[in-house]
């Protein structure tokens, strides 16, 4: 294979796989993140980051698992280099505001709220269990925990959620 | 198991199977369980934000003449250890940037067939099968209804094959495991024979899609073949 027929080799497999994984990568980024713009840039600079190390995929089964990873610490290094301060569910940007866009269904706005008002900690897990499908030994992989530690934030993160979802219906009801 | 323990692992994993002899004998941790249940949808929709279109970013030419390609690889009938222990130490010799993956596949057969050697962890002989929760996530709702009649699952991946994400399932078999690859997209019009070194396989047209499903070179694939056929609706 010539050097040009590698070239496009390369790019037709980049362009295959970011295809068939750009989804996961901006949701991941951006339940991170808690912010669009943000998650917008984080996807930017990750795929550059995929496109110049795709030879570090030795395998195309792995493709998620590596691209999730590159997102998680270009979130990391983006966060590190501003300095952003930490989310104030009350005092949002619209950008952050964006990512709790308003649905018809108010009871899905409640839960996004919810689950961006959970501290990062218990916020990742859940999103890599309950979105990326990962198992709890993958999330320890990933996030560099034991497996036990990924139990208890799990299992915390539903019961705050739990809480505080009874409570804000309780809270309407008391208002209607 | 008590109540505690029970809801302790329910609330890390609201999928977890375990405790049946607790569970049928208190009411309080069934409910719980389906509360867990119940809030882990609502979590799941929550989480489906919308997606802005891809944009990609100006991607810098990479100096291509500096990467060595691996040879094609063969299928190992020797334990998974092995054949990951050969690719590490091909790796080492001809230094570490090597392309993975960049052949073009003469037919979807090919590909198939060259993807059992990119997971050769899927192939372990086991007992443990996954749980409903990661088979729901691997095989959605709107690409297949998919029930464990097919076998004892106990692998689920997503994979890519001809750039498509697709299940990649596998089930114990007599002789091993058999794999399953589920490709709703891949209409064909007759089967098609899977032939590798070791390996026995079949490409079934299946409504508009098709399944394929591998295993070892003496395993009988006809009652899997009947079992998964008749376990896959496609929802698309």
């Amino acid at each position: 294979m010539n050097s040009s027929d590698a070239g496009t080799a390369r790019r037709r497999r980049f362009d295959e796989l970011v295809g068939v994984f750009h989804q996961d990568m901006y949701r991941y980024a951006a339940w991170l993140s808690r912010d669009r713009t943000v998650a917008e840039d984080v996807v930017q600079e990750s795929l550059l980051r995929a496109w110049k190390s795709l030879e570090s995929l030795r395998d195309d089964a792995a493709a998620k698992h590596w691209l999730l990873t590159i997102v998680r610490r270009e979130n990391a290094r983006y966060f590190e280099r501003r300095r952003l301060e930490t989310v104030d569910v009350d005092d949002l940007t619209p950008s952050q505001q964006a990512l709790l866009a308003n649905e018809p269904d108010h009871e899905l706005d409640d839960v996004r709220e919810a689950i961006f008002g959970l501290d990062d900690d218990y916020r990742e897990p859940l999103v890599l269990q309950v979105l990326m499908g990962y198992s709890t030994s993958e999330i320890g992989e990933l996030m560099g925990l034991k497996q036990g530690a990924v139990l208890t934030r799990l299992h915390r993160a539903r019961l705050k959620l739990r809480d505080g979802l009874d409570e804000e219906m309780a809270h309407g009801q008391s208002e209607s | 198991m008590n109540c505690e323990d029970y809801k302790e692992a329910i609330a890390a994993d609201p999928s977890y199977q375990g405790g049946e002899a607790h569970l049928s004998a208190c009411a309080d941790c069934r409910a719980f369980r389906d509360g867990m249940r119940s809030l882990d949808r609502r979590i799941g929709r929550a989480l489906e934000i919308a997606v802005p279109d891809l944009r990609m970013p100006e991607l810098p030419d990479i100096d291509t003449a500096e990467v060595v390609s691996l040879p094609t690889r063969r299928r190992f009938t020797s334990p998974a250890w092995l054949a990951v222990a050969a690719t590490i130490v091909l790796a080492a010799f001809v230094g570490l940037r090597m392309v993975g993956s960049n052949v073009t596949y003469a037919s979807l057969a090919d590909e198939i067939v060259a993807h059992l050697d990119h997971e050769p962890y899927a192939l372990r002989v086991t007992d443990e099968p996954v749980s409903d929760r990661r088979l729901a996530k691997v095989v959605p709702a709107n690409v297949a209804d998919m029930n464990h009649d097919a076998g004892l699952i106990t692998y689920a991946q997503t994979c890519v094959i001809n750039g498509k994400k697709i299940p990649h399932l596998v089930v114990q078999g007599e002789h091993g495991p058999v794999t399953i690859l589920l490709l709703p997209d891949e209409a064909i019009d007759d089967a098609v024979q899977l032939e590798g070194e070791s390996i026995n396989g079949v490409l079934l047209p299946v409504g508009g899609g098709s399944v394929a499903i591998i295993g070892e070179r003496n395993e009988k694939l006809e009652t899997i073949q009947e079992n998964v056929v008749n376990s896959v609706t496609w929802s698309t």
